[in-house]
């Protein structure tokens, strides 16, 4: 049980998607104009993230591994479908405010990545509980950006005018530059927390903490290049 | 362990007899701001007190600005050294003295947050910081930074909104010298094109500033323009015209040059400032608003580490 709960509130804060694992950012930048879209985008990708999970972490031991990802990408899209029906149902509204980033759940980040790095290895119950959480903290980042954008880039919140009528809206921030902008503060401002945090608790940081370069390699691979060039450009003078 | 060894196996390193050449940051920024000088003059002249107020508003906010987030970064205090007051004091060029105060506020503590903090300070940012400043403000404020709404008591025309929304015709009796007076309307300090033309060609005597950049970026503008004009002079206006309306002439000397922002070589300084003449050009053609310099230099600013990696040969290599 323990564990469950581990796999459920890693995604709160230690692995909340857009901001620490930096995944799923088009639906992040591209809906998030204000709270309410930031919330229902964040529903649909609970129902859609959680219900992949289930699903692939049952047929986890069927699945040929040179086919998993289409197999993954099949199991979603047919989640996918059902939200949007559902959504045109019973949201019509919401539906058309977020367009085409419905359809697009699809190919988010989070539910393939998910998918490979958690349910395609672990057993049904705690992949559900790992799909809520991450889920859950995908629509509060949403909900969070959209609720700052809004504020700023049209004074309200949830529809709710905030300052009356002698504000004038700060119309950057709704805009796509502002998201960007809004998303790299937050970034930062995530950082800075847990500098804060680890100066606070005496705690040694590792340098590299925000994951910047523990996937990439990039680095590395550019050194190789540099000495192979290198190499290249010694050996005619050489011979 | 990995550290002892290193530690070892140093070279001492001694101060060699090195001569410093006395231009510091500082000075470099007194040298542009005595070249500002005239324009600003000028700019009261024209606006009155109003002018006065922009430029104050805009330069105490991000000197302030400067202070307070080095303060808060733990970095060494430099906001004495006038870069923060020169970026304030260009941000100010760039607005309608009718600015609102709070405009100027916003606008100057983003020129400073954006432009330049988030990356570290002055010397570590990749954009021209006052044209940041402008292009957010642009942005979120469009109805504050137009400036045929925002002058509305000035009986002038402002040539480049003219000529993007009525076409040449209504722009071609505007002369050259007008242009050249700034007897036109305009941003406060960016149309007083004589007097900027006047500060750059003072800091290119000077030797504050090499005159690679802003000769290629004007040679760029007028290239990209005389294409136009010869393909249908009809439709495109004169090489000279856009050579002397709007930002083009601070752009060329003040905005093109920002020091972390521009090439360092020879060759890759006046590719950078070709390309840019060719982008506002482009963006004043089929852009959505009427002057493009702030939104050229930004996006020729981005190209920097690409140019930049055309570097000259090192003696003997191959």
């Amino acid at each position: 049980m323990a564990t469950l709960m581990q796999e459920f509130t890693k995604g709160l804060w230690k692995e909340i998607p857009p901001f620490r694992l930096v995944l799923g950012l088009c639906p992040t930048l591209a809906v998030t104009t204000n709270a309410e879209n930031g919330l229902g985008m964040g529903a649909a990708v609970i129902f859609v993230l959680a219900l992949s999970n289930v699903i692939i972490s049952l047929v986890r031991n069927i699945i040929p591994k040179k086919v998993r990802i289409v197999c993954f990408i099949a199991i979603a899209a047919s989640l996918v479908v059902a939200v949007e029906m559902l959504m045109q149902a019973f949201a019509f509204s919401l539906y058309q405010q977020l367009g085409i980033f419905v359809p697009l759940i699809v190919v988010n980040c989070i539910i393939l990545g998910r998918a490979e790095a958690f349910a395609g290895k672990n057993p049904p119950l705690a992949s559900l509980a790992d799909g809520l959480g991450m889920g859950l903290g995908f629509t509060i980042s949403l909900t969070f950006l959209g609720a700052i954008r809004e504020i700023f880039g049209a004074g309200q919140l949830f529809g709710v005018s905030l300052f009356g009528p002698n504000f004038h809206p700060f119309t950057f921030m709704v805009q796509a530059p502002g998201a960007f902008v809004c998303l790299g503060l937050i970034l930062a401002g995530m950082n800075y927390l847990t500098i804060w945090q680890a100066k606070r608790n005496g705690v040694e940081l590792d340098p590299n903490f925000d994951s910047g370069c523990k996937g990439c390699g990039a680095c590395k691979m550019m050194d190789q290049i540099a000495a192979q060039k290198k190499l290249e450009r010694m050996q005619p003078a050489k011979s | 362990m990995a550290s002892q060894e290193l530690t070892k196996n140093l070279f001492s390193v001694s101060s060699a007899p090195l001569w410093h050449c006395g231009r510091t940051v500082r000075s470099t920024m007194l040298h542009s701001l005595l070249a500002l000088l005239p324009a600003a003059a000028m700019a009261v002249y024209r606006y009155g007190y109003d002018a006065i107020t922009v430029i104050a508003w805009a330069g105490l906010t991000a000197v302030v600005t400067e202070f307070l987030m080095q303060k808060w970064m733990e970095q060494e205090s430099t906001a004495d050294d006038f870069t923060a007051l020169f970026d304030g004091v260009i941000f100010a060029f760039l607005l309608p003295s009718t600015a609102p105060f709070w405009l100027i506020i916003t606008g100057s503590a983003l020129t400073i947050i954006l432009g330049r903090m988030v990356f570290g300070g002055f010397g570590g940012s990749p954009v021209c910081a006052p044209a940041v400043g402008w292009a957010v403000m642009t942005a979120a404020w469009p109805e504050f930074m137009d400036l045929n709404a925002m002058l509305l008591n000035w009986d002038l025309i402002e040539p480049l909104s003219e000529l993007k929304y009525f076409g040449v015709d209504a722009v071609a009796e505007i002369t050259p010298v007008s242009l050249l007076l700034g007897d036109n309307l305009g941003t406060l300090g960016a149309s007083q094109v004589g007097l900027i033309l006047l500060g750059g060609l003072y800091l290119l005597a000077t030797k504050q500033l090499r005159w690679f950049i802003p000769v290629s970026f004007l040679a760029g503008v007028f290239l990209t323009a005389l294409i136009f004009y010869m393909i249908d002079p009809s439709q495109y206006a004169s090489p000279v015209f856009h050579l002397l309306s709007g930002g083009t002439m601070l752009a060329a000397f003040f905005l093109m040059p920002y020091p972390s922002a521009s090439p360092v070589w020879k060759l890759p300084m006046l590719l950078y400032g070709l390309f840019g003449g060719a982008l506002l050009i482009i963006i004043r053609t089929y852009g959505i608003y009427p002057d493009g310099a702030c939104f050229a230099v930004l996006l020729i600013n981005l190209c920097t580490p690409l140019i930049d990696l055309i570097q000259p040969k090192p003696f003997g290599g191959r």
